[in-house]
């Protein structure tokens, strides 16, 4: 615990983390961009990840998602460390994430977005493609199957054959989360999900999201829309200057004169005076 | 045969062979992304390989070479593509790991040069500047074959052999693996995020490519039955890129257009032309130009090539029974979250 942290609970129901780190520490040429982010992800809920701009939000994904490798600290995934394995490893274990600026695969179509995720494919192996062509085709189609459903739920069905790259901004944020709902995570990161994302579709992707802890996944997004934070999240971590300020509920941290000096601010005040 | 067809025949085989190397380079760079400079050091080991395992001993040819054991076809060609698989294979462990795609390509284009030196200066190997010659015609024993016969007879089967590689690499990009290239060649962070293992796929993906260099140059070889170190300057992979640039990165009939195009119509055509009056070597000169200024055309208005990369569908019998997205948008989850605005942070921490 850094100091200034309400003693709240810091983790889920049953006391598990999906995910934890411990006093990670990021520089680049000299600037430090993560000073001591320490904090737990309880397992089957959402945790907001909030800050000012410039707080290392964004980092701490990188890292946590294996992106990025920490100049010192150490992370959790369940019982297992995982301190700077490289990022395919880390997915393999359950960990999927999203972007703050979408990444999608502009060259494949949507469906096929989601049909890369899976991990293991029979189809991945020169041996299947050639000498088992049955189990990779078998196999292919119930991928296609899945992923046809997931489009529908999220929308995007009837742009399945379109190029990912054609999509609207708003669309390809919902790609990027079902494309990682497609690989079956059981942490999903999400970077800004709601970023430059119409009123509507923020029901739309909160929904998702609610919809997913239902299903078990912790969710650990970044997130700067306080209504948002509010309505859905049932934790939330909060990074200043790159290190860990306060952990709790958001109804909790509202109190926090360090918090609100740092991040809230008026906007605690103008959301709680209206 | 008429000189006529000698020429047309002669055509046919670079038609397929560039055909065969166009698609080795495409799954490389239109399929994974690999910017692989140094492409045709591993068609010149294919050449080098099929042609010295296929050789007798170098004692008493006047030659200096490894290998000679005298190896028949098609055994010495498959040799030269494992060899070439083989250099790719010790390439990636040095390059691919750690490499981003533009320091990547520096390198590989240094190791092509190395290779060059090389090869060209130490005649042991395959007996330096002067290269293999004399290499034995295949199969031309087995069938009584002339060296007029020998062109068509080897044109065709070059064909063949066209064929096959088209249908296994039809296979491998329609596949997951394929799907796999190509989304580590759009975002090979969002691949790894996703759980793919990048290097292990790139590897995969020059040791393909890198089998069809060495097929590729084993059947020059073999066809022309000699070939040194003028045969692949660096620069020569330049050649089998406006190929594929031109025909259509990822598409493999695009790559047959390009190779008909780039490689039979203005590479190896011209040099079957009658020579300008004054001006001898003029002609090769300036399709060499032409090349140049077809690929920055190809590039400045039409990038995708003559034949894109198409987009592969949904195959319709998976969508029997699905509904569009219309008559689904009841079924959509809310949060009812949204409220007046306030609370949504802007730049500097201000609602």
């Amino acid at each position: 615990m850094t100091s200034g942290q309400i003693e709240v609970p810091s983790k889920g129901g049953d006391g598990e983390s999906a995910l934890s780190c411990q006093e990670l520490k990021k520089s680049f040429q000299g600037v430090a961009a993560v000073t001591g982010a320490t904090f737990d992800v309880p397992k089957g809920m959402i945790t907001a990840l909030i800050g000012p701009n410039g707080a290392g939000k964004t980092t701490v994904v990188n890292i946590l998602s294996g992106m990025m490798k920490s100049d010192s600290g150490a992370m959790q995934i369940g019982k297992v460390d995982v301190t700077n394995w490289e990022s395919y490893k880390i997915a393999r274990l359950g960990l999927m994430r999203t972007f703050q600026l979408s990444r999608e695969l502009g060259g494949l179509t949507v469906l096929e977005n989601l049909l890369v995720a899976p991990k293991h494919q029979a189809g991945e192996s020169l041996l299947n493609i050639f000498f088992r062509p049955g189990r990779a085709k078998r196999e292919e189609l119930e991928n296609t199957k899945r992923a046809l459903e997931i489009l529908r739920t999220y929308g995007l069905f009837d742009l399945r054959d379109n190029r990912a790259s054609e999509l609207s901004g708003g669309q390809k944020k919902l790609l990027e989360i079902a494309r990682a709902v497609m690989a079956q995570p059981q942490v999903l990161l999400l970077d800004e999900p709601m970023a430059g994302v119409n009123p509507a579709l923020i029901e739309r992707i909160g929904g998702y999201i609610l919809d997913l802890k239902n299903q078990g996944v912790t969710v650990l997004m970044v997130e700067h829309n306080l209504n948002v934070v509010e309505k859905i999240c049932d934790h939330v971590i909060v990074l200043a200057e790159g290190r860990t300020l306060a952990t709790g509920r958001l109804s909790d941290l509202r109190a926090n004169p360090e918090v609100v000096q740092a991040y809230l601010g008026e906007v605690i005040n103008a959301s709680t005076t209206r | 045969m008429s000189a006529f067809w000698y020429y047309v025949f002669t055509l046919v085989f670079f038609l397929f062979d560039y055909f065969i190397l166009a698609m080795g380079l495409n799954i490389q760079y239109g399929e994974t992304g690999i910017l692989n400079f140094a492409y045709i050091g591993f068609v010149a080991l294919g050449a080098y390989v099929t042609g010295a395992s296929s050789m007798p001993s170098s004692a008493g040819t006047g030659q200096q070479y490894i290998m000679g054991w005298g190896v028949p076809f098609p055994f010495s060609l498959l040799l030269g593509g494992v060899a070439a698989s083989a250099l790719a294979v010790i390439v990636a462990l040095i390059s691919l790991r750690r490499l981003r795609t533009d320091y990547l390509a520096v390198v590989l284009i240094s190791f092509s040069l190395v290779f060059y030196d090389i090869t060209n200066n130490y005649v042991p190997l395959f007996n330096g500047a002067d290269g293999l010659y004399n290499v034995p015609e295949p199969l031309a024993g087995i069938f009584k074959l002339t060296t007029n016969s020998f062109v068509p007879f080897f044109a065709v089967v070059t064909g063949l052999i066209a064929l096959v590689m088209w249908w296994a690499m039809s296979r491998i990009t329609s596949s997951p693996l394929g799907r796999t290239f190509r989304a580590i060649r759009d975002d090979d962070g969002v691949a790894a995020a996703l759980g793919k293992g990048v290097f292990r796929y790139k590897l995969t993906s020059m040791l393909i490519g890198s089998f069809y260099a060495g097929i590729g140059g084993g059947l020059i070889m073999q066809f022309g039955g000699s070939f040194n170190t003028t045969s692949w300057l660096p620069a020569e992979t330049f050649v089998v890129f406006a190929v594929i640039i031109v025909g259509g990165v990822g598409n493999n009939i695009g790559l047959l257009v390009g190779s008909l195009l780039v490689e039979t119509l203005l590479i190896h055509l011209p040099a079957f032309l009658p020579e300008i009056p004054g001006h001898p070597g003029l002609i090769q000169y300036i399709d060499t130009m032409v090349v140049g200024v077809l690929l920055m055309v190809m590039l400045w208005f039409r990038p995708q090539g003559v034949v894109p990369e198409r987009v592969r569908k949904t195959p319709m019998s998976l969508l029997q029974g699905l509904k569009s997205d219309r008559a689904l948008n009841t079924d959509v989850p809310a949060m009812s979250v949204v409220g007046d605005g306030a609370g949504v942070i802007e730049e500097g921490g201000r609602p």
